[in-house]
């Protein structure tokens, strides 16, 4: 079986044309959903967990919107879509109600996503994850550390720093800090997650340095890292086919690791 | 047959580079399945003296010259360029030239620039112009390096209609004149594929179906980066097994005359 732990499903919507993976306007609203699902049929994916990248800033109304298409996309593809439910912290009421909805909704609502509304060492988000913990939900973090002066850096963007200091907040908590080929500066990443054990890393993004893997295996080991894609599939596909280690231990980034953490293994 | 047209050995100034010299780089050659590798100087990027990393290079590819096929780095505003791309044809046996003119400060369209083109085309090299070194999200704090803009290339190609180029780590070529003005350019210049993805958005599959797979080749960017995801782009590339065996090699042994 082969998790990919970081996905999305497309806002709902016509689309506007140019991004990513978005199909000319007047197409079908579900082809960016639909290619999706057809590239991990490719590549041999068996499950995508998705999130729902929404129009910023986002309102309840707005994630409630998105989380409803993601749940909608379960129905269409039973068994090969499971989701992080993404809320903004700074509405919290709203966003610890939308948790128990979701949750309710579906068996294989498994997560909980923060992206770049709020940094998620601010105390805005600790009732969320204390909510995550009740309902035994992951949480997944956008992060990068960006290290050159290009680099323009959403102001409230977490990076490891953020998550190792959540995670020691709250060590019950189970985290997992995205894309670590997407992230900036993978190898400050690694190191400052390297001694955080409820942390886990995926390997999605599109960048793909050779070292990369290797620092991953010897900082955190197997047991702590996922497989993921975040619509770079090649890329992260690729990254797996590199990963220097056994069967066993691929077996666990596939999918061992995430099902431990979602409490099915 | 397998050549990869995007290789390096040497030392990078910003981050330790594994496999990197010329038997390391032979090491994740045969892992990967790949043949033969254009290889440049990874430390000539950052040297201010570009010419001692292709001096380092010709150490490195000495004893494995019918695996390694060398390409210079040059710097077209540094001192007695002139002299070095002689050099670096007659000793390195350089089939070509690398182009860094975010990190050597000069833009394409600067007319030392179009001097070294025309010098090297006059030499039998073709250019070859990495539009990124590393991923700008972790390129070091003290560096300020754009991408290479992909119109600034397909102005280039237009003003050399007798040189020939290949674009390394390229991606956004749907909405670039290199794709959309392709009619109205010379068609000399060649994309490599190791950063579109044929899946979900399809970007290479674009790039093949409207330049042909004959504008294709195929390139991993090691030492820099794993082979294996530009190996899995060919193997999911919807293309005629004549395609990707064109891809894989036939393209690039015609560039080199072989």
């Amino acid at each position: 079986m082969l998790i990919d732990s970081h996905a999305h499903i497309k806002y709902p919507g016509p689309a506007v044309g140019g991004g990513p993976g978005e199909p000319p306007p007047g197409s079908d609203e579900w082809a960016m959903d639909q290619a999706y699902v057809d590239a991990a049929d490719v590549l041999g994916i068996d499950v995508l967990v998705c999130s729902c990248l929404t129009p910023k800033p986002a309102t309840p109304e707005i994630f409630r919107t998105g989380n409803d298409r993601v749940l909608e996309a379960m129905e269409m593809w039973p068994g090969r879509i499971w989701m992080h439910t993404y809320v903004n912290p700074g509405h919290m009421r709203e966003a610890i109600a939308e948790l128990g909805r979701t949750r309710a909704a579906h068996d294989d609502v498994v997560g909980c996503k923060l992206y770049d509304d709020h940094v998620c060492s601010d105390p805005v988000c600790y009732p969320i994850v204390e909510k995550c913990i009740e309902l035994g939900l992951v949480i997944v973090i956008n992060q990068g550390h960006g290290t050159d002066m290009l680099f323009n850096k959403p102001h409230h963007r977490s990076d490891a720093g953020d998550i190792a200091d959540l995670a020691r907040r709250y060590p019950q908590a189970k985290l997992i800090a995205d894309h670590i080929g997407g992230g900036g500066d993978w190898e400050w990443t690694c190191k400052t997650l390297a001694e955080v054990p409820n942390v886990y890393n995926e390997i999605s993004g599109s960048g793909v340095d050779e070292g990369m893997l290797e620092m991953q295996l010897e900082y955190l080991g197997a047991e702590r890292l996922l497989f993921a894609c975040d619509m770079s599939m090649c890329a992260g596909m690729g990254k797996f086919d590199a990963l220097p280690c056994s069967e066993e231990e691929k077996q666990k980034i596939g999918s061992d690791n995430f099902l431990r953490l979602c409490g099915r293994l | 047959m397998i050549v990869d047209c995007n290789a390096y050995i040497g030392h990078y100034a910003f981050r330790r580079l594994h496999y990197n010299t010329g038997d390391g780089i032979l090491q994740l050659m045969d892992r990967a399945g790949i043949d033969r590798a254009c290889v440049s100087s990874a430390g000539a990027i950052m040297y201010r003296n570009s010419q001692a990393g292709n001096e380092e290079l010709l150490e490195e590819i000495e004893p494995h010259r019918d695996r390694l096929i060398p390409f210079a780095v040059l710097n077209p505003t540094y001192a007695a360029w002139e002299r070095d791309i002689t050099w670096c044809k007659s000793v390195l046996g350089a089939k070509g030239l690398r182009l860094y003119p975010s990190y050597h400060m000069y833009k394409l369209s600067d007319f030392c620039c179009s001097e070294m083109i025309e010098a090297a085309t006059e030499l039998g090299m073709m250019i070859s112009i990495p539009v990124r070194a590393e991923d700008s999200r972790q390129r070091h704090w003290l560096v300020q390096a754009p991408d290479v803009p992909l119109n600034d290339i397909a102005a280039l190609v237009a003003g050399h209609p007798n040189a020939r180029f290949i674009v390394l780590e390229g991606l956004g070529f749907r909405g670039s004149d290199l794709v959309r003005k392709a009619d109205e350019l010379p068609h000399n210049y060649w994309i490599e594929m190791s950063r579109p993805d044929p899946l979900f958005d399809k970007e290479l599959q674009f790039v093949k179906d409207a330049l042909g797979a004959e504008r294709l080749v195929f390139g991993t960017g090691i030492c820099f980066k794993y082979p294996e995801p530009a190996l899995l782009r060919m193997k999911v590339l919807q293309a005629t097994e004549d395609e990707k065996a064109d891809i894989y090699a036939g393209n690039m042994l015609r560039l080199l005359g072989e």
